[in-house]
């Protein structure tokens, strides 16, 4: 009898604990859905057109070097790329980090991955037409960009020295309501991307400390390569990167999205906006983020609940 | 403004749902109260299809093949026969009693075969003999060949006679009491004998003994002594598997009705669901040229099968079904396709749920479901063996073309072609190995092929190989719950009798569309958050 009411008792607790977190079909139907309107989607999904858009409300991104939407184009790839000496490659409606190749210099008559892998001219015309053709999109056709190489701050460096460590915000009626940096491991090869394997380190929104880190679906508090502690850190820039999310969410008619911001020595710079954002944030911060969404919006409430 | 259009979209995602729910409720209930609609048609009934198999060895004379094949009548229905004679031409004749078939050919050369195959669907039928009926003294004209003696029916044989006197005693016995001493006597004093020769009534009433033929001779002789007609019925006991062995039974003249009784088996005044009558009076199942090696052989399968014609026999209301599918059958549509369109939304749903609130993820919505419809032909296992494979040549194929270097669709094109090849082949393998099941591989939809190797091959590249091994996984165990939704003959029954219930689908999903209740899936990702104390804040 009494290990039956322990049952009920852990079994109401559960239930109360479950309703703190925000699930996949919650966040369609009464985020996604309700926030942002299907046709400002594509806004999101083309980087291009998503650059258009903030830059020009004085959000500040990677400067676009080029574009290519046909294959002609790439008949002067090499006179192209000639002026640039760092750049990254990406499709402009890709996702996860993937069809992303970085480039950091020359080597002889080709190009330097960050890596350290050697691109020739024939690997990188045939990456971008991979690009062209929607191999990284799902989708019949793409463009890729070439845009200049963010250089991380120095501290970010030591906290992620195996990539470009981004920090994700969620938004929700222009306000941030959870965040985290995710950081490239071995096992993610190099991406910032958790499914893969990146280290997710949860951040403070009030204060831009680290408090949580989670790799692999396990809680961590040190990164899984260097072994260095990456928890009880403030991020550089703290308040601008909190500033530069809000503006670019004002920016756009999009209302429940994920900003992704790198920090690089003179200050953050916005790389993408995701208009459907992963609910792993959840896991990374342990905490359930309907709670904090429901708290945002009850008054004046469009929840619909 | 926000909420004003909110209010009014929620106003009509009510006011939709109800109909979809209200509207077929009431249609089907229309069906079952007032045209009166069988709910017994929902049950599949059994069915079996019976192949006849035959086979010469010709040396150049002209062959003859002759046997009887099965009536419709009011117990059993014959339906979808199929001749496949090779050289032999066929024949079909049929009298006021049996039908005929006979195969001819001239010059016969080598062995040569005949397969005829039909389904049966039949009914258990029990008669009830009233006590008090006394023997007729005189019949109508059209009885009298059932009253007389015939070459193996020797009824006025003074040995019969006697032997019937022993058995039925009385002076006037009424019918009920002279058949049951017949059978009893028959069934429970003779012995069955597991001998298919000819044997005649004298001579199993000699012997004490018989097979089927014998006893069956002996009661049409008894019974036609006592003034009762009777007859010989030729057929077939319906069991799964292969066999050469037929039956023979009688039928009795009892009030007019021709009712039937088995002495070997015991059936009195009854006859079950799985005995076949192929033909009436003392006659011979096969005839053939003679030296021609003659073999045959019955291969019997059993099937249940949904039932809509049940729903045939009733009212010309235009809701009744069978009018409604009588448009489709008009253009040339089968019933069978219809059955892959109804069942198609089932499926959907089945992968709804399985998205939606368990919280798998499949290649597709309707893939799941296309799948398994195209795993009718080929049976549930090679249906998911033919899609692993699919996946399985996608990958390996893709992965040696990205070594080559090629550009995307050339690619995308290879690949669809060697999974071409491959289905091909595998049908060519299973015809050679006599798989047949494996040789409906080809009816895979070419475009569910297509689709299938696509999105893996892309997946592949973008996610991994475990992420395609996960989504692959669950992708099989959602097909094989579609296919037992899809194929589960109560649900067949139930869509074709009452089509309307695919609005119910509709408010299924319209249901499941504004569900945002947590994933199973979900309670497993966030089970720390959920169960563990420790890792939760407090609320903000």
């Amino acid at each position: 009898m009494k290990s039956l009411r322990t049952f009920f008792a852990r079994w109401d607790d559960a239930r109360e604990r479950a309703a703190t977190v925000l699930s996949m079909n919650r966040r369609n139907l009464h985020y996604i859905y309700t926030r942002n309107q299907r046709e400002h989607f594509p806004l999101a999904d083309d980087k291009m057109l998503a650059k258009e858009v903030l830059v020009a409300a004085g959000v500040r991104m990677p400067e676009t070097y080029r574009a290519y939407s046909y294959f002609f184009e790439l008949r002067h790839l090499e006179h192209d790329l000639d002026a640039y000496h760092d750049f990254v490659i990406k499709p402009a409606q890709g996702s996860g980090g993937n069809g992303i190749i970085v480039i950091v210099g020359r080597s002889g008559r080709d190009w330097l991955g960050i890596s350290g892998k050697i691109y020739t001219l024939y690997d990188l015309q045939k990456h971008i037409s991979d690009i062209i053709f929607g191999v990284f999109s799902f989708d019949l056709g793409d463009r890729a960009i070439i845009e200049s190489r963010i250089v991380q701050h120095p501290e970010m460096q030591e906290l992620s020295p195996l990539g470009l460590a981004d920090v994700r915000i969620i938004m929700c009626d222009d306000r941030p309501v959870m965040s985290m940096t995710r950081i490239p491991t071995r096992q993610s090869d190099g991406k910032a991307n958790l499914h893969q394997g990146a280290l997710g380190v949860a951040i403070d929104i009030a204060s831009g400390i680290t408090t949580h880190g989670r790799f692999l679906g396990e809680s961590v508090e040190r990164h899984p390569d260097s072994g260095i502690n990456v928890i009880g850190r403030t991020l550089p820039f703290w308040p601008e990167i909190v500033e530069l999310a809000k503006r670019a969410a004002r920016a756009v008619p999009l209302k429940y999205l994920g900003v992704d911001i790198s920090i690089s020595p003179d200050g953050p710079q916005l790389l993408e906006i995701n208009v459907r954002p992963g609910l792993e944030i959840q896991n990374v911060n342990e905490r359930g983020m309907l709670s904090i969404l429901q708290a945002m919006t009850m008054k004046g409430s469009v929840d619909g609940e | 403004m926000i909420n004003k259009s909110g209010n009014a979209r929620r106003g009509v995602y009510i006011l939709v749902l109800a109909v979809m729910v209200l509207l077929p409720m009431s249609v089907t209930a229309y069906k079952l109260y007032v045209l009166d609609y069988p709910l017994a048609g929902l049950i599949p009934a059994s069915s079996y299809k019976v192949e006849v198999s035959m086979q010469v060895d010709g040396h150049g004379e002209d062959i003859d093949i002759h046997t009887y094949l099965p009536k419709t009548d009011s117990r059993q229905s014959v339906d979808s026969e199929q001749n496949s004679s090779g050289v032999f031409t066929a024949e079909l004749k049929s009298d006021q009693l049996n039908r005929e078939a006979l195969w001819k050919a001239e010059n016969v050369r080598g062995t040569q075969s005949i397969l005829y195959a039909y389904e049966v669907r039949a009914r258990h039928v029990r008669y009830k003999i009233p006590a008090d009926m006394t023997i007729p003294d005189s019949y109508p004209a059209s009885l009298a060949l059932y009253l007389v003696a015939e070459p193996g029916v020797q009824k006025d044989d003074p040995q019969i006679e006697a032997a019937l006197r022993g058995i039925v005693p009385m002076e006037k016995p009424t019918i009920l009491d002279a058949v049951t001493r017949i059978h009893r006597h028959l069934q429970d004093n003779l012995a069955n004998r597991d001998f298919s020769g000819y044997t005649d009534a004298l001579t199993a009433l000699k012997l004490g003994e018989a097979s089927c033929n014998g006893k069956s001779r002996l009661f049409v002789a008894f019974a036609r002594k006592l003034n009762i007609p009777a007859r010989l019925v030729g057929g077939l006991i319906m069991q799964q598997g292969s066999k050469r062995t037929s039956h023979q039974w009688v039928e009795v003249y009892i009030n007019g009705h021709w009712v039937p009784f088995d002495t070997i088996n015991d059936h009195f005044a009854e006859i079950p669901a799985n005995f076949l009558t192929l033909y009436y009076g003392d006659l011979v199942l096969f005839k053939h040229t003679a030296n021609v090696n003659f073999q045959y052989f019955f291969k019997i399968t059993k099937q249940l099968v949904t039932q809509p014609d049940v729903q045939s026999a009733l009212s010309q209301s235009v809701l009744n079904v069978t009018n409604f599918y009588a448009f489709f059958d008009r253009v040339g549509i089968s019933q069978n396709l219809l059955k892959i369109l109804l069942m198609l939304p089932l499926g959907a749903l089945v992968t709804v749920v399985f998205r939606n609130v368990v919280g798998f993820e499949t290649f597709g919505t309707f893939l799941p479901a296309l799948i398994a419809s195209a795993a009718r032909d080929t049976g549930l296992m090679w249906g998911l063996v033919g899609f692993l494979a699919i996946i399985l040549i996608s990958a390996i194929v893709r992965r040696a073309l990205d070594w080559l270097q090629l550009l995307h669709s050339p690619k995308m094109a290879i690949m669809l072609t060697t999974v071409v090849i491959v289905m091909m082949a595998i049908t060519v393998g299973g015809v050679k190995i006599g798989l047949f099941e494996l040789a409906h591989m080809t009816l895979f939809p070419i475009a569910i092929l297509a689709i299938t190797a696509e999105r893996v091959a892309l997946m592949e590249a973008e996610q991994g190989a475990m992420k395609v091994a996960r989504i692959t996984f669950m992708t099989l165990i959602v097909i094989a719950a579609c296919y037992a939704v899809m194929e589960s003959l109560f649900m067949q029954s139930l869509i074709l009798a009452f089509p309307e219930l695919l609005l119910v689908v509709i408010a299924l999903n319209l249901w499941l569309g504004k569900w945002i209740g947590i994933r199973v899936l979900e309670f497993v990702r966030f089970r720390r958050l959920i169960l563990d104390p420790q890792g939760m804040g407090s609320k903000a």
